[in-house]
C-alpha cells in the first residue's frame, strides 16, 4: 500500500509476552509494596525499596516499553524490525535476568547472585540496543522520534553498565566513591537518559494523534533533545568523571527547560485536540504530565541541595524517585497500555473479517468501568503514598499501598481480558 | 452509460456506504473525518477513490484502507474499485465535516 508501512508490524509473540510481563510485574509490585511500604519511610537504599524500584524500572517499565515499542519501530522508523529473533530471545534473557536482579536485592545477595543477575539484564540490553540500532540504520527515513530512540537506547546502555559495575564492585571493590554516588549517576542515567528521551520520542508522535491535534511546533521537540542530552551529559561527565557537583543547578536546569519544552509541545497539542472527552486512556495521560511537574520541582531543587534539613531532604529525594517512576512513568504506562494492547489484538484478532462484517471497536475489548476503578484507585493511591513519604507515615503509607493494589488487580483484570479476546461472532455482530 | 443526475447519485450512495467506514481510534466514519479526498465514478463499473489518512503514522491505516475495499465491493459486487492513498494536501481538521466536527467535540 502507497506509503504505508503497518504490514511491517512484528508478530504478536515478539510483543505480548512484554505487555504480560509487565503487567504481572505491575501487580508484584503493587503487593511487594504492600509488604514494605513503611520502608519508604525511610532511605532508599535499602532491600526493599531497591527490589520495587527495579521490579518498577525493568519488570514494568522497561518491559512494557520494549514491546510497545517493537509494534511501533515500523510507524515511527517506516522500517521492519531488524530480527525478530534476536527480540524473542531477549524477552527470554531479560525476563529471567530481572527475576533474578529483583530477588538478589530482596534478600540483598549481593556477592553472588546480584553480579549475575545484573550480568543477564545487561546482556538483555545490548541485545535490545543492538536491535534498535541496526533497525534505525536500515531505515531511510530518520526523523527526529529516531533520533530521540538511538539516544535513549544509548543511555540505557550506559545505565545497565554502570548498574552491572556496581553489582560487581560489592565482590570486588574497586571502584573509588560510594554506591550512594554512583546510584544516583545510574538513577538519573535510566530515568531521565532511557525513560524520559524514550517517552519525547514516541510520545511526540503518538499524543498528538491521539488527541487529534495538529499544526504543532516540532522545535520545542527538537529543542528538547538537544537540551536534554546535552545537560544529562554534562551532569553525567560531572558526576562520573569530574566528581563535581558545582556546575549541577546549571545542567538540571537545562534539563528541566528541555522537559518544559516538551510539555509546552504536549499542551499545545492537548489545547488544540479536536477531541474534546478523555478516554482513560488519555486521562492516565494527562494526570502522568501534571504528575511530572512534582519531581522536576523536587530535582532543581536537589540539585541546589535544598531543603538543607537532611532528613527531609532525603525524604523529598525518596518522593523525587517515586514521583517519577510511580508517578509519571506508571500512570502513562498505565494509559497508554489502553491506547496501544487493545489495537494490537484487535488487528490481530479481526484482520480478516474487516469490512466483511462489523466488528466490535478496540475500546470494546476492555471494561470500561474496571479501567475507571483503575484511574481512580491509582489517583488515591499517590495521593496517600507522597504524603505518606513527606510526613514519614507508615499507616498513610500501607493505605496508599493497598489502593495501589487495588489499582493493579483493575489493571491485570482488564489487561487479560483484552489478552485473551476471542473473536465475536459474526451474528451478533452482523453489518447493518 | 448512466447519466449525470445517475452518476451524481450512485457517487452519493458510494459516500453513504463509506460512511459505515469507522476509524477505529477516533471512532468517527472517514467521510465525516474528511479523509475521502475524491470519488469518481466513470458512468460505466469503474469508481476511483482518493483518501487519506489523520497522519502518515497511523498505525491502522491498512485496516481502514482493507475495511473501504470490502465494503464498496459488497455494496457493488460488480463495480471495480481503484482506492487510492494520497498525502497531498496533508490532512488537517478542517476536512472535517460539520457533523463530524459536532461528534468529535462530544456535542
Amino acid at each position: 500500500m502507497q506509503g504505508l508501512k503497518t504490514d511491517l508490524a512484528p508478530s504478536k509473540n515478539v510483543v505480548l509476552p512484554h505487555f504480560k510481563y509487565a503487567t504481572i510485574s505491575f501487580f508484584v509490585l503493587a503487593l511487594l509494596m504492600v509488604l514494605s511500604a513503611s520502608d519508604l519511610a525511610g532511605h532508599y537504599f535499602q532491600p526493599s525499596i531497591l527490589s520495587l524500584t527495579h521490579i518498577a524500572a525493568l519488570g514494568w517499565g522497561t518491559m512494557i516499553i520494549f514491546g510497545a515499542l517493537y509494534q511501533l519501530i515500523p510507524v515511527i522508523m517506516e522500517t521492519a524490525l531488524f530480527s525478530e529473533r534476536i527480540a524473542k530471545i531477549n524477552f527470554w534473557i531479560l525476563g529471567t535476568g530481572i527475576f533474578l536482579l529483583i530477588a538478589a536485592f530482596w534478600h540483598f545477595s549481593v556477592n553472588t547472585l546480584l553480579p549475575i543477575a545484573a550480568s543477564v539484564v545487561f546482556i538483555g540490553f545490548i541485545l535490545f540496543i543492538l536491535n534498535i540500532t541496526l533497525t534505525a540504520i536500515k531505515a531511510t527515513k530518520k526523523n527526529i522520534q529516531t533520533y530521540f530512540i538511538v539516544s535513549a537506547s544509548f543511555w540505557l546502555f550506559l545505565t545497565g553498565l554502570l548498574g552491572t559495575l556496581i553489582s560487581f564492585n560489592y565482590r570486588f571493590n574497586f571502584m573509588d566513591l560510594s554506591h550512594l554516588h554512583y546510584l544516583k549517576i545510574h538513577a538519573h542515567m535510566g530515568m531521565l537518559g532511557w525513560f524520559l528521551l524514550l517517552i519525547i520520542g514516541v510520545g511526540s508522535l503518538l499524543l498528538p494523534m491521539f488527541f487529534v491535534s495538529h499544526k504543532l511546533n516540532i522545535k520545542k521537540i527538537q529543542f528538547s533533545f538537544f537540551a536534554i542530552n546535552g545537560g544529562l551529559t554534562g551532569l553525567t561527565a560531572e558526576w562520573w568523571i569530574f566528581n563535581s557537583s558545582l556546575l549541577t543547578p546549571v545542567f538540571s536546569i537545562i534539563i528541566v527547560i528541555g522537559i518544559l519544552s516538551f510539555i509546552s509541545y504536549i499542551y499545545d497539542s492537548y489545547k488544540k485536540r479536536m477531541r474534546k472527552s478523555l478516554d482513560t486512556g488519555m486521562k492516565f495521560t494527562v494526570l502522568s504530565i501534571s504528575l511530572f511537574l512534582l519531581p522536576i520541582f523536587l530535582g532543581i531543587a536537589a540539585s541546589f541541595h535544598l531543603p538543607r534539613d537532611t532528613q527531609l531532604f532525603n525524604r523529598l529525594l525518596m518522593l523525587y524517585g517515586f514521583g517519577f517512576l510511580m508517578g509519571f512513568i506508571s500512570s502513562l504506562i498505565l494509559g497508554q497500555t489502553y491506547k496501544t494492547l487493545p489495537f494490537i489484538i484487535w488487528l490481530d484478532k479481526y484482520k480478516d473479517l474487516i469490512g466483511k462484517t462489523k466488528t466490535p471497536m478496540p475500546r470494546e475489548l476492555y471494561s470500561e468501568k474496571i479501567s475507571s476503578i483503575q484511574y481512580w484507585s491509582y489517583v488515591v493511591s499517590i495521593i496517600l503514598l507522597s504524603v505518606g513519604i513527606i510526613f514519614s507515615q507508615p499507616l498513610v503509607l500501607k493505605a496508599g499501598s493497598y489502593f495501589l493494589l487495588i489499582c493493579a488487580i483493575a489493571y491485570n483484570i482488564n489487561i487479560f481480558k483484552i489478552l485473551s479476546h476471542k473473536p465475536v461472532k459474526e451474528k451478533s455482530y452482523e453489518k447493518s | 452509460m448512466k447519466s449525470p443526475d445517475e452518476i451524481l447519485k450512485i457517487e452519493g450512495d458510494l459516500l453513504l456506504v463509506l460512511k459505515t467506514v469507522m476509524d477505529p481510534e477516533v471512532e468517527l466514519n472517514i467521510v465525516d473525518l474528511g479523509l475521502i479526498y475524491r470519488l469518481e465514478y466513470d458512468g460505466d463499473k469503474k469508481v476511483d477513490i482518493d483518501l487519506t489518512l489523520s497522519t502518515p503514522a497511523c498505525p491502522l491505516g491498512d485496516a481502514i484502507i482493507a475495511n473501504v475495499n470490502e465494503t464498496l465491493k459488497a455494496s457493488q459486487p460488480d463495480f471495480e474499485f481503484n482506492v487510492q492513498l494520497v498525502w497531498d494536501p496533508p490532512w488537517t481538521p478542517d476536512q472535517m465535516t460539520e457533523e463530524g466536527r459536532l461528534a468529535l467535540e462530544g456535542l
